[in-house]
């Protein structure tokens, strides 16, 4: 059943879809930051405030995902900050998340070298999006 | 972004700061599966980096955002060389025989090309 995106129910099943992927737990070996996820408000797309995903992760598993505010995202060690309607496009794979930074359609803070050497990690964390059934809120 | 990369990587290893002030040439990316591209002037201890494939380049490197971020995947060995027989090597290779990864003036800028990847590695 699809959940709203960005809300407790769809971090809790974002999690275990991370937590299920031997993909993930094999390229992530050896992680050991937080990555927060900033969702910038679009309000002509239903989506009013900004929100983050705050997301501690660590040596191939997902400890915890939570949503909260904006500022709690911008505090992991690494941030990546989009509108939602670019949030939307990558999770239903419209747009490659690497060719979004690359672009600068996704804005990425944090130390880059380290997170090149996880390229794969971060392509399945975002693969790992796209395995969650959402509601989305401009579709409403 | 490449540009930040290549900022954070030479100030965590002395050895790439070195090939960074030794290195002048003209080096062009181009991002097959955005269409896009920077041109990065190394003049011996500084980096310009500007939007798009500007002229007289020494070389040029054409890959799609998976293969370039790849490239800064690479190992480097012994004597500075990249590692083409690890996974991440092997796929570079593969598809520099594919021609999915194309390195125009490679042939007679080699030393370039070496330079320019370690100084692009992460490993």
């Amino acid at each position: 059943m699809a959940v709203n995106a960005f809300s407790d129910e769809w971090a809790r099943q974002f999690k275990d879809e991370v937590n299920r992927s031997d993909v993930y737990k094999s390229a992530a070996k050896g992680w050991k930051w937080t990555v927060g996820l900033v969702v910038e408000a679009e309000p002509d797309k239903n989506f009013p405030e900004s929100k983050g995903v705050v997301m501690d992760l660590f040596d191939g598993s997902a400890r915890d995902i939570k949503v909260g505010s904006a500022g709690d995202a911008q505090k992991c060690d690494f941030v990546i900050t989009a509108p939602y309607s670019r949030w939307k496009q990558v999770a239903t794979k419209e747009l490659d998340a690497t060719k979004g930074i690359l672009q600068g359609k996704l804005k990425l803070k944090g130390d880059l070298p380290t997170i090149v050497r996880y390229t794969k990690a971060s392509q399945e964390m975002t693969e790992c999006t796209t395995r969650v059934p959402v509601e989305w809120p401009d579709e409403k | 972004m490449l540009g930040g990369l290549i900022e954070a990587n030479i100030g965590n290893n002395p050895a790439r700061r070195h090939d960074f002030d030794e290195l002048a040439a003209r080096v062009g990316i181009w991002v097959t599966d955005i269409d896009e591209g920077v041109t990065l002037d190394f003049q011996k201890g500084t980096l310009m980096v500007a939007n798009g494939l500007k002229p007289k380049r020494d070389v040029t490197i054409r890959a799609e955002a998976e293969t370039v971020m790849n490239l800064s995947n690479l190992r480097i060995g012994l004597f500075g060389m990249p590692v083409y027989y690890d996974e991440v090597g092997r796929g570079i290779a593969a598809k520099l025989v594919q021609g999915k990864l194309r390195i125009e003036g490679m042939l007679g800028n080699i030393a370039t090309v070496n330079t320019v990847t370690r100084i692009f590695s992460v490993r």
